[in-house]
């Protein structure tokens, strides 16, 4: 009897105890917590302590955060990150499948951005699990990328800097669309990689597709979505008016554009004909970032002069 | 005899239907008339499926033609020469060995000004042969005797250690990330008369040391103390077949990357229509093999077009399944 009262009045405390600390915990979370928002994932995240250390995976991302002011929250970027010259002087961390956690949690960052275009969902499990937040941006068309500046403007505290930055790029947009309108169009075909290692062109659902659409134009492989390996006849029957390519130039052989001149084969394409071949910077045509603009004015100069 | 010319007959047709087909629909009677006027040299300029059919179609199968040819020739003299029946350019570490030479290639941006592939292929064959060097002085130095199952495991050992120096060079390259991508993923989409050939020298000078040692092989056949009883330089034969073999492999994997089962596969095939001996199974699956290919191409250009497959990766399913396919039957036979 004595010792059934004495057990059960231990439950009892222990129970009181639980639910206090229980109690005080959830006060303190709610206390505490300072930031909320909702990633491109769709998943609602709270932050109990400001963001101070950031490590970014995607290198748009890093453009972003430094185009809103908000570069001096970074400690580590993502190997691929490249842009502005400021952003290679952090250390950088295997990214990518071949993710280096350890590098990652050594930096000691409150937040890692990352996306899923390059990262697997468990990645950021992984990283949560080392007591560490994951913001996933996922931009897939110019208006993904407005949603990931304002994201990243939430993150940092920099709302202001962000809304701005979307303006003055959905401004230069609407500017370059206005001068394209009225202006007689054309086909364009994206080379994304040279004939010497295969073709590969961009389709639907790519910011290249979508900046031809601004410019008026009709990408020439409307018909496919995404990134596809495209034979060469295909490229001849279809006869674009223009082609861009995004190969880089090393310094060595035939620069890009002389490259597709130069086939012979070619010669009788209109766009070879006409001499309306470009080179697109990569970098600038394919990140998720403020530098879309810079593509498009580069293309819009390309195919109706300055 | 009439069976060569069953042979010739096959590799015709295969190569007409090949270039009558493709992503690009073009009529039977339109692609004849371009044909003819092309052999008679007339002035096509502007016809925009005259450029389809003579620029692109009809270079490209050559190139596959070729390429089949080499690759299957090669398995062929390789297969009689260590007398083992899964002997293959890829079985043996010789293609990632070439790949890993076209790599570095890339990656240091060796060019030559004339044929921008040159620089890749140099450096496939000398990596080509490096690695079959290494292969069979692994396998002596382990027990002296280059015994089938040594030779086989030290080449799957020497594609792994190969594959991995690749991964590491693509986790090193930089900028250059993308061409080595989408050179790996690598077809023979971009081939042309240059890269035809190309080829075509090389076929034919390797081709040519090969059949001349088709006695010699079948020697071999008998094993190596039984063929250097008979007077064969066992020595200089061998050098000589692995040298032409990793000529051959290298080029064709500096121009259409590493393309699996052709090797393999086709030599069996061969074997089991004209027999053993080297110099009718040399150029069966010479024939063969360039036949193989081209068909396998044409399912790359035209199953998912406008889109294109890789393909090794053709290739890969059907010799896969035909492998095992053959394997079961012989079996059976045994049985």
């Amino acid at each position: 009897m004595k010792k059934t009262s004495r057990i059960l009045s231990l439950a009892l405390a222990l129970l009181l105890a639980l639910t206090l600390t229980a109690a005080t915990a959830l006060a303190a979370q709610a206390e505490s917590t300072i930031l909320t928002l909702t990633d491109m994932l769709g998943r609602e995240l709270s932050f109990t302590k400001p963001v101070e250390r950031i490590v970014v995976l995607q290198p748009a991302d890093a453009e972003i955060l430094y185009a809103i002011g908000a570069g001096d929250l970074l400690v580590g970027r993502g190997e691929y990150a490249n842009y502005p010259a400021q952003v290679l002087e952090l250390p950088s961390v295997q990214s990518g499948f071949e993710t280096n956690f350890e590098q990652i949690v050594a930096l000691e960052p409150d937040v890692v951005v990352m996306t899923m275009m390059s990262q697997r969902e468990e990645d950021s499990k992984k990283l949560e699990d080392a007591g560490i937040m994951t913001v996933i941006s996922n931009a897939q068309s110019i208006q993904g990328v407005y949603e990931a500046i304002a994201l990243m403007g939430k993150l940092t505290g920099k709302t202001e800097e962000a809304a701005a930055l979307v303006d003055s790029m959905r401004a230069s947009f609407d500017e370059i669309r206005q001068k394209a309108q009225g202006k007689t169009g054309g086909s364009i075909y994206f080379e994304v990689s040279p004939l010497a290692y295969g073709l590969w062109t961009a389709g639907t659902a790519t910011f290249m597709d979508e900046i031809a659409g601004m410019l008026g134009l009709t990408n020439a492989f409307h018909d496919l979505e995404g990134w596809q390996s495209v034979s060469e006849e295909q490229v001849i029957s279809r006869d674009p008016d223009y082609i861009v390519t995004t190969a880089m130039y090393f310094g060595e052989g035939l620069k890009p554009v002389e490259e597709v001149l130069a086939r012979p084969n070619w010669s009788g394409l209109k766009a070879v004909k006409n001499q309306n071949v470009f080179n697109s910077d990569s970098d600038e045509i394919t990140r998720p970032g403020p530098r879309l603009v810079n593509a498009a004015q580069a293309l819009y100069e390309f195919v109706y002069g300055k | 005899m009439w069976r060569g010319a069953g042979l010739l007959a096959l590799v015709m047709l295969t190569g007409l239907v090949c270039v009558a087909l493709g992503s690009v629909p073009i009529p039977l009677d339109k692609t004849a008339s371009i044909l003819w006027d092309g052999v008679l040299g007339r002035d096509l300029t502007g016809n925009t499926q005259a450029v389809i059919i003579l620029t692109v179609r009809l270079p490209r199968v050559i190139s596959v033609f070729l390429v089949g040819a080499a690759l299957s020739l090669c398995g062929a003299a390789m297969q009689g020469l260590l007398r083992n029946p899964l002997a293959d350019g890829a079985t043996l570490g010789v293609s990632s060995g070439a790949s890993l030479g076209a790599m570095l290639a890339i990656l240091m941006g060796i060019q030559l000004p004339m044929l921008p592939l040159a620089g890749t292929a140099v450096l496939s064959v000398i990596f080509a042969f490096l690695s079959l060097l290494l292969v069979l002085f692994l396998a002596f130095a382990l027990d002296r005797s280059l015994a089938t199952n040594t030779i086989i495991l030290i080449g799957v050992i020497l594609t792994m250690f190969m594959g991995s120096l690749m991964s590491l060079l693509i986790s090193f390259s930089g900028p250059r990330l993308r061409s080595l991508t989408f050179w790996t993923l690598g077809s023979l989409s971009g081939a042309g008369y240059a890269e035809a050939l190309f080829l075509l020298l090389a076929l034919a000078v390797c081709g040519l040391v090969l059949l001349a040692h088709a006695r010699e092989l079948d020697a071999f056949a008998m094993g190596e103390e039984n063929a250097r009883a008979i007077g064969v330089s066992v020595r200089r034969v061998k050098l000589t077949v692995m040298a032409a073999v990793s000529v051959l492999i290298g080029v064709c994997v500096s121009i259409g990357g590493s393309i699996g089962f052709v090797g393999l596969v086709i030599p069996h095939i061969s074997r089991l229509i004209m027999g053993p001996a080297h110099k009718r199974l040399l150029i069966t699956s010479l024939l063969l093999g360039g036949v193989f290919l081209m068909l396998c191409d044409l399912a790359a250009r035209t199953l998912l077009s406008p889109v294109e497959l890789p393909l090794g990766v053709v290739t890969s399913l059907i010799g896969a399944v035909f492998f095992m396919f053959i394997l079961a039957n012989t079996r059976r036979r045994a049985a």
